[in-house]
């Protein structure tokens, strides 16, 4: 299904339709009304409003409202049109050509040029202010301004993922002049070209957006006004939905989500994805510079259990690579299963008749990963494997642990590409190489894949890579996670992303009943 | 009560202060977290953190660190957030006044129900009143804010629906709606206190009820009554002042669960952020905010006690 | 000794107290022997039951047995809060006692400093010293230690300076003894029947502390069997089945109940006056 829809980069002039902007929750809707204030819960402090500084959820969803990128990600995973209406590559993908929408405003009334587009991402590519959207927006080489309406990137390799690429979170459009001014002054004030305008913003309470009279879509955004309140507790969030003093959960674990099924007038949502929780071993440092020894831990896994304990069964068994169905380019190997004759053989092999020792360090936050040490700890036994759990602030943890550490638990969105997330954890030049694996062969796939256009040489590469992964166990992925929110259901307009970091509130309308429009 | 001594009552906060400020910047220096590190996210490159570290200061001795950020306090400047980048001292400060707002509230919910719980069980002392309240107190001490918490949102919001469960609208914005959602969180603030200070009460006003003072009252031929609201209450309730403003300090520590709990955005809850986010200055800044409010609180309290003790003398 | 447990177990509070503090005395010996499930072992088919035969308080979200996991945890979590006050007491009567015992400025400096740090609520003074040193239950033990020794300090220094002004100190320091033997040897065991007593009240308290210091996320770490972790934990899954909620909460009252209670009896049979 997505092979076809790959297809048009093939051609040298690609077009996102305006029919793909429109998500297929929308269309099969009643019409939306216009006006009333939606409430949205989070769990997490929107510390950072900066777009280019972003770095969870919450944080993503602010910044959505308030900016626009070049491109978006829809739920299909491909790039639709935001800034840029179109967009061209030149035949080996290093060389692309972005079309803007003509006309846009910043929140200040000035307007949105060419010109704006370069700065933000030289901006972005400028290691002195550290944007995480550093490393995700693909090779850039050089952006230059065509003309007031039209950029043109140039790659320092092919890349067919590119306008993909460019729909991430913290690939967004910020003024040039607060560029030469003063960059941090966005960690307070907001001046972007998005559907809501920030009325006030108190990082551990509430952020309230209004709409933006302004935005280029004549029809949207239908809401009024957006209020995103900080819900430490993951039970005051549920409590105040059914309550209803709030409209949505951004995100849900499995029992609220099963709290909340059936509920009346509540509608759970669930979308399968590509995140998950894994557990990293720093392929350097011994014993697990041993793939064998990785391997037998592995098999250790009683994955259907795994997607219990860690999903109460909303979610897959994973293979020991970062992608499942939800990505494209995807095949199935076949699954590798618990067996703990052949992982103590594995282990006997490797040296360690008798099992050995290992300190296994999760940090606090989310609470999955503590989840995951906690049952791998018991299923590893069973192979003579004692594993010691460790758990930490997140803070420490990403200090002194992550990306260095030994043996450790990761978690993930899903992330738009294979490439995404291979090039972001698994590969040697990866931007957090967490398990130093570094395989050259790998590498090689990787690179050749993000230059190939054709589907099913692509998806042929990209397998190639997995069975490579699934030999030699850098990581060990027993499961991923479907994505589950939930909303009242007065709210219209609002399907949860995949990505679990695209909302789309833009689309998002209240119902006459609806207690909030006030 | 003498001007002498007030001043050297203030003298002594200057000094708590000064101490507690020692305290916490010599914890938070060796706090293991790289503030430069915070600021930038793991996506900054060496040289940017480097640059950072230098402007922040972060290279220098750690007396000298201690100046910078002390003489900054003393003017008003608690510096900036390493979590939100912008400056400390107005987010605490609000902070602080949602918290007093429940503070305030818990204290007096504690003394409306404590002391006639106290004096209820002290009068009717070994009969069915005095157990009922001894039993409640004892519940009430042994249950810790983060299990009454839940069993409180678990019952009378999700199962009963009477009260919103959680969040906080400032009571300026809507003060019905803002009341609805204190009062369980004040109820839960104020329980633990209100089964100390009932059973402190109790046995104050027991032991004052056997001293000779009272026998005297009583042997002028005084009514009970006219006995124990005269002059039992007076002298047992003395002490209970300096008890509860000891007790402020518990509730104090007790409100960074109930504000967890019920997304309450007060001075408890931006400093739990700080700690799991390893926010420096704002650790530093709310240790020291909670301290002085406690110095501040017991101050009063001292001289509360010492201008009714004067009226109980020569009354 | 016998007339005063006479007395303690004449009093309603000290029958009970010793009754309660009693039981959990034997989980915490015994309880490995009265379980046959380890307070560790999954079972994927057995998650969130409720109270049976089989499993005497039903299992939690990974199928373990709650009742093994109760009495695993009393170990950690009632010996942690006695071993914390302990500690924390002796650390307190030390600087109380010596700053009696030194009296004049060197008092007046070490009290004053000790009230400053008494400023910082002990919840907090803990949550900062966990963070600190790193979450995990030892360091929660030093943690709420260290938070109880001001208040512990005060309470024995007053209790000292009584204790000062009485004629075998005197003589001591009459007789020319060094300073650590006058403390050690004369003033603290004088001390410590009215310490005992708080230091009993305020177990109950450290098992609370413990607790929330776990709710929190910086006390005993997953997979420990603590009573405050297992609550924390079970919020979540409080819609799926509250026992796992309601038995270590019930836990942590009753044993906050039983120390309040064996303290008061304590306080009681050691005063005869009320």
């Amino acid at each position: 299904m997505p092979l076809n829809r790959r297809a048009f980069l093939s051609s040298s002039v690609a077009l996102a339709a305006l029919a793909t902007v429109l998500p297929r929750a929308v269309m099969a809707q009643a019409t939306p009304e216009a006006g009333g204030t939606l409430r949205v819960a989070v769990d997490q402090a929107v510390s950072v409003i900066h777009p280019l500084l972003t770095r969870v959820n919450p944080e993503y969803m602010a910044a959505e409202l308030m900016y626009s990128g070049l491109t978006r990600l829809g739920r299909d995973m491909q790039a639709e049109a935001d800034l840029a209406t179109e967009w061209s590559a030149n035949d080996d993908l290093t060389v692309w050509t972005f079309n803007l929408r003509p006309g846009v405003t910043f929140h200040d009334g000035a307007a949105c040029t060419a010109a704006d587009v370069v700065a933000s991402f030289e901006a972005i590519l400028n290691p002195d202010f550290a944007s995480p959207a550093r490393n995700n927006v693909g090779p850039i080489a050089s952006i230059e301004a065509v003309d007031d309406v039209t950029v043109r990137f140039t790659l320092s390799s092919s890349y067919a993922d590119f306008p993909v690429a460019l729909a991430y979170n913290n690939a967004r459009i910020i003024p040039a002049s607060v560029i030469e001014g003063s960059f941090e002054s966005l960690r307070t004030v907001a001046n972007g070209t998005g559907p809501f305008k920030l009325v006030s913003y108190e990082p551990d309470r509430l952020i309230v957006v209004e709409k933006n009279p302004d935005y280029y879509d004549p029809a949207r955004p239908y809401l009024d006004r957006i209020e995103l309140h900080v819900f430490p507790d993951l039970g005051a969030q549920v409590s105040s939905l059914m309550a209803g003093d709030i409209d949505m959960i951004a995100t849900v674990g499995p029992n609220d989500y099963m709290r909340l099924e059936g509920q009346d007038s509540i509608d759970v949502l669930r979308s399968a994805s590509g995140q998950f929780c894994n557990v990293n071993f720093g392929t350097d440092i011994e014993p697990f510079n041993d793939p064998r020894v990785r391997r037998a831990l592995a098999l250790t896994v009683d994955r259907e259990a795994m997607v219990d304990f860690m999903t109460e069964g909303f979610g897959v068994k994973g293979n020991d690579t970062p992608l499942n169905e939800s990505y494209p380019f995807f095949e199935a190997l076949p699954q590798r299963e618990q067996n703990i004759e052949e992982a103590r053989a594995l282990l006997a092999e490797a040296g360690f008749p008798d099992g050995f020792e290992a300190e296994l360090i999760a940090s606090d936050r989310p609470a999955i990963r503590v989840q995951l040490a906690v049952a791998l700890r018991e299923m590893a036994r069973a192979a003579g494997i004692t594993i010691n759990v460790t758990t930490m602030p997140h803070a420490t943890y990403l200090d002194q642990v992550w990306t260095k550490g030994a043996f450790y638990v990761g978690f993930y969105n899903m992330q738009p590409t294979p490439d995404g997330i291979l090039k972001l954890l698994f590969t040697s030049d990866a931007a957090w190489n967490e398990t130093r694996w570094n395989n050259t062969t790998f590498d090689d796939l990787v690179a050749r894949a993000r230059a190939t256009v054709e589907p099913a040489a692509r998806t042929d590469l990209y397998t190639q890579a997995q069975a490579l992964m699934n030999e030699e166990v850098p990581s060990i992925i027993p499961a991923f996670f479907d994505v589950l929110g939930a909303k009242r259901s007065w709210m219209q307009g609002y399907d949860i992303h995949p990505r679990a970091s695209v909302f789309r509130l833009d689309h998002a309308w209240l119902e006459a009943s609806a207690p909030t429009r006030g | 009560m003498s001007a002498s001594y007030i001043l050297k009552r203030i003298a002594l906060i200057f000094y708590t202060l000064f101490v507690v400020s020692i305290l916490v910047f010599g914890i938070t220096q060796i706090l293991p977290a790289d503030a430069a590190v915070m600021m930038l996210g793991e996506n900054a490159t060496q040289d940017a953190l480097d640059a950072l570290r230098t402007q922040m200061g972060l290279n220098d001795p750690i007396w000298l660190q201690y100046l910078h950020w002390a003489s900054g306090v003393v003017q008003g400047d608690f510096g900036t957030s390493l979590r939100t980048g912008q400056p400390v001292g107005p987010a605490l400060f609000s902070a602080l006044g949602t918290s007093l707002t429940l503070a305030v509230l818990a204290l007096a919910l504690m003394l409306v129900l404590a002391v006639p719980m106290g004096i209820l069980a002290a009068v009717r002392r070994g009969k069915l009143s005095d157990l009922v309240v001894g039993f409640i107190s004892y519940i009430g001490v042994s249950l810790p804010e983060f299990v009454t918490a839940t069993l409180a949102v678990v019952l009378v919001a999700d199962l009963w629906g009477l009260l919103p469960p959680a969040g906080y609208i400032p009571l300026s914005e809507d003060l019905w709606g803002g009341l609805q959602r204190l009062i369980l969180p004040v109820c839960v603030a104020s329980v633990m206190m209100i089964a100390h200070v009932s059973r402190m009460v109790r046995s104050e006003l027991v032991d004052v009820m056997h001293t000779d003072y009272i026998r005297a009252a009583r042997l002028k031929g005084l009514t009970p009554r006219r006995v124990l609201f005269r002059h039992g209450l007076r002298n047992a309730l003395l002490p209970t002042i300096t008890i509860v403003a000891l007790d402020v300090g518990y509730l104090l520590g007790g409100i960074i669960v109930v504000e967890e709990i019920f997304s309450i955005p007060g001075i408890g809850r931006s400093l739990m952020s700080a700690i799991q986010a390893r926010d420096l200055p704002v650790i530093q800044a709310g240790v020291m905010i909670m301290a002085a409010t406690y110095s501040i609180v017991n101050f009063a309290a001292d001289l509360m006690y010492a201008w009714l003790d004067k009226r109980i003398q020569y009354d | 000794m016998t007339d005063f447990l006479r007395r303690l177990l004449r009093s309603p509070q000290g029958a009970l107290g010793c009754l309660v503090v009693g039981l959990i005395l034997i989980a915490v010996v015994f309880g490995p022997y009265l379980t046959h499930y380890g307070p560790e072992d999954m079972q994927a088919l057995a998650r969130y039951k409720g109270p049976s035969a089989e499993h005497w308080l039903g299992t939690d979200q990974y199928g373990r047995d709650i009742f093994s996991r109760l009495l695993d945890g009393a170990r950690s979590t009632v010996l942690m809060a006695v071993v914390a006050t302990v500690i924390g007491t002796l650390g307190g009567a030390i600087i109380g006692t010596g700053s009696a015992y030194l009296g004049g400025r060197s008092d007046e400096f070490i009290m004053r400093t000790n009230d400053a740090v008494m400023a910082i609520p002990s919840l907090l003074m803990a949550l900062m010293v966990v963070s600190l040193l790193g979450s995990n239950s030892v360091n929660a033990l030093l943690a709420i230690a260290i938070a109880f020794m001001p208040s512990m300090a005060r309470i024995s220094r007053s209790v000292a300076l009584t204790v000062r002004k009485q004629d075998y100190v005197s003589a001591a320091i009459a007789r020319g003894e060094g300073a650590p033997y006058i403390v050690l040897r004369e003033m603290l065991p004088n001390v410590i029947a009215p310490i005992v007593v708080e230091m009993t009240i305020r177990v109950s308290f450290a098992v609370m502390l413990f607790a929330t210091l776990s709710f929190l996320g910086l006390g005993a770490q997953p997979p420990a069997t603590d009573w405050g972790l297992m609550v924390s934990e079970a919020r979540q899954y409080l819609h799926r089945s509250y026992w796992i909620l309601l038995w270590p909460s019930a836990a942590i009252a009753l044993t906050a109940i039983g120390f309040n209670l064996l303290g008061d009896g304590l306080r009681d049979a050691l005063n005869p006056r009320t």
